[in-house]
């Protein structure tokens, strides 16, 4: 006796009772049959999508970790010649840009985002309204045109070329709104009771936001600017449009600087072989930056959600 | 003394207005002053752009229906660049829409729970890839691979010509390579959000129908998807938002061509990487041609998450009836 049969009405003349029976169960075996054919399907897809990015991730750490040596670290790039095709130096310049970049991007995007942050979470007016969605907008918006911004603006407009200031800039403004959205959920999730007794308290609506709101919403806020941080730092296409490249270690805010996702742009399509395959270093550097910044956001939220909860 | 929970609503709704209005100090004013200055940055970076690319908005006609790109002179057609944006985003699309559907189900209902927090991380970590990496991949590793195996088993279908184009004659990089890289990349993305959109359904209705006898796909198909339907969208406008916007991908693996046509296997370009590629040399009425493809880019962009911004709101109302 299944389950079926007992759901099945009970007709007194047997040979019904035993077609009813049947039918109910082929019925069920059909049901079971294109339920596991659907399953297998989206197994495949878990697999489908499996294959090409293992495989990415495989020829990445195996091509690009043979890169990796002291000259990869600390040499500036050499252009290789017929004499010597395998002199390509190091990519130092671009490691020294990149984090120059990404500091000055950092100091221009984390004080204004999380601040609109806070605002956007504590206000009702129709200002927040509207800036919210531009926030939401703005975060979406393709890096190209962050790139275009900054070129118009920092480059031509101000007159001050192509420099680290134009690049971080571009950068910033990619990190602005993502920087904004994310503090302005963790601050919304701060428990209503919490800023409630501040003010029972008698606390000035300031202090409250100052010492016990954002102090509670501190570690979401950090995650959001990580995270934020690891996306502008793999970036090429606004970086592409400002920073102007350059072959020197250079990091001061006013002078052509270069990157490590530029550099991965202008070497993979070099003609010599070294230039090619020391790419993959460059990439392999580049993802762990990205993954480390990350994975610190992750287990910082996680951490602190453990202790709240 | 509030008795009802009604009560204690609206007295802690006036509670937080007033602790919102009453003193305008200097940390008030200093927040609306900081968002006004991100409400500026945000006009102007739209505004710019728009300033820098009316020159060329002159010829508006040849801008968008335009099949040749003469630099530096002009004129300056921008055909190629759109066709080329959404045959490969539409190919992109529809391949990860797929898979990643597929994907993001099992990953809910057939990967044991213990795995389940650990692929759910590892696909947000592949989400986080730049990229550009994801572009030298395509250029270094599939373009070599697709000359050799890939348009070769293509072209022996009948008529695959047509829309294909006929092989042999390329040198990797084309617009079918381009719309996998795109795929691939869009992926982690996709299946990252419609993960939490499949796993939001509410667990009750999931067991209710599971108690009356329903196979596991009769949940997914009759519950599941129907309850996550608007989400899933949104989900899909989101990848597909990224994928008209990406650029250095592209650019490394659509070959750079400004060719009018829509054969797959031919090197073609998209906006973006068109913005990207020619913009270093550059100069007059081509940098405000360029920055008109921006605006035009910017104005696909702001519909997709528009679009997609509704729906998962909607979806959110959705979930709160359900």
């Amino acid at each position: 006796m299944t389950m079926i049969d007992e759901l099945v009405p009970q007709p007194e003349n047997a040979s019904t009772r035993d077609a009813i029976r049947r039918t109910a169960h082929a019925h069920r075996a059909r049901r079971v049959a294109i339920s596991r054919v659907m399953m297998i399907l989206c197994g495949i897809a878990l697999v489908l999508t499996s294959i090409p990015l293992v495989l990415l991730l495989i020829q990445l750490i195996v091509r690009g970790s043979s890169q990796l040596n002291a000259t990869f670290f600390t040499k500036l790039p050499q252009s290789p010649s017929l004499v010597d095709p395998n002199a390509i130096g190091g990519v130092l310049n671009s490691i020294i840009g990149t984090l120059a970049l990404t500091i000055y991007a950092s100091i221009m995007a984390i004080p204004v985002g999380v601040l609109t942050g806070v605002y956007l979470a504590e206000s009702r007016s129709k200002l927040a309204a509207t800036l919210r969605v531009i926030a939401q907008t703005m975060a979406g918006a393709p890096s190209i045109l962050m790139g275009l911004f900054g070129f118009t603006l920092i480059v031509k407009y101000l007159q001050i070329g192509f420099t680290a200031i134009a690049g971080s800039f571009a950068l910033a403004v990619l990190m602005l709104p993502v920087i904004a959205i994310s503090t302005e959920i963790s601050v919304r999730n701060v428990p209503d009771t919490l800023r409630e007794a501040g003010l029972a308290l008698g606390a000035k609506p300031h202090k409250v936001s100052l010492k016990v709101v954002i102090p509670s919403a501190l570690s979401g806020i950090v995650t959001g600017c990580l995270l934020a941080v690891a996306r502008a730092i793999g970036e090429t296409a606004p970086v592409l449009l400002t920073i102007g490249g350059g072959y020197l270690n250079e990091w001061r805010p006013l002078n052509p600087v270069s990157a490590l996702p530029l550099s991965i742009y202008m070497n993979a399509k070099s003609e010599w072989p070294s230039q090619r395959a020391q790419v993959w270093g460059i990439a392999l550097v580049l993802v762990a930056f990205v993954f480390v910044l990350s994975l610190t956001a992750r287990i910082w939220a996680s951490r602190k959600q453990k202790r709240n909860s | 003394m509030p008795t009802s929970t009604s009560e204690i609503a609206s007295q802690r709704e006036e509670l937080a207005e007033k602790s919102a209005s009453s003193s305008r100090g200097w940390y008030q004013w200093l927040l609306i002053g900081v968002s006004v200055l991100f409400a500026v940055v945000s006009i102007s970076f739209v505004g710019s752009i728009i300033i820098y690319s009316i020159p060329a908005w002159a010829h508006p006609g040849t801008l968008l229906t335009g099949k040749g790109w003469q630099s530096p002179t002009g004129p300056f057609g921008g055909f190629a660049m759109i066709i080329g944006t959404f045959e490969t985003s539409l190919i992109a699309l529809v391949v990860a829409g797929i898979v990643g559907l597929g994907t993001s189900l099992s990953i809910v209902f057939l990967v044991p729970g213990k795995f389940r927090n650990i692929i759910a991380t590892l696909v947000e970590l592949l989400a986080a890839i730049p990229s550009i990496v994801y572009g030298l991949w395509g250029f270094l590793v599939l373009a070599p691979w697709m000359l050799k195996t890939f348009d070769p088993f293509v072209n022996k279908f009948p008529f695959a010509s047509t829309i294909f184009g006929s092989p042999g004659q390329q040198f990797g990089p084309s617009l079918m390579l381009a719309s996998i890289v795109l795929s691939v990349m869009i992926l982690p993305t996709f299946v990252a959000i419609s993960r939490e959109v499949i796993s939001a359904v509410p667990s009750e209705i999931i067991e209710a129908s599971y108690s009356l006898g329903a196979t596991r796909w009769q949940v997914i198909k009759d519950v599941v998807l129907p309850t996550a339907k608007i989400g899933l969208f949104g989900a899909t406008f989101l990848a597909l938002a990224r994928a008209t916007g990406e650029t250095v991908a592209v650019a490394l693996v659509a070959g750079g061509v400004a060719n009018a046509q829509f054969h797959l296997l031919y090197p073609g370009t998209s906006i973006a990487a068109w913005i990207a590629t020619q913009f270093g040399e550059a100069q007059g009425t081509e940098v405000s041609a360029l920055m008109a493809l921006g605006v035009l880019l910017m104005l696909i962009n702001f519909s997709l998450s528009l679009i997609s911004r509704s729906l998962v709101n909607r979806q959110r109302k959705v979930l709160a009836r359900v």
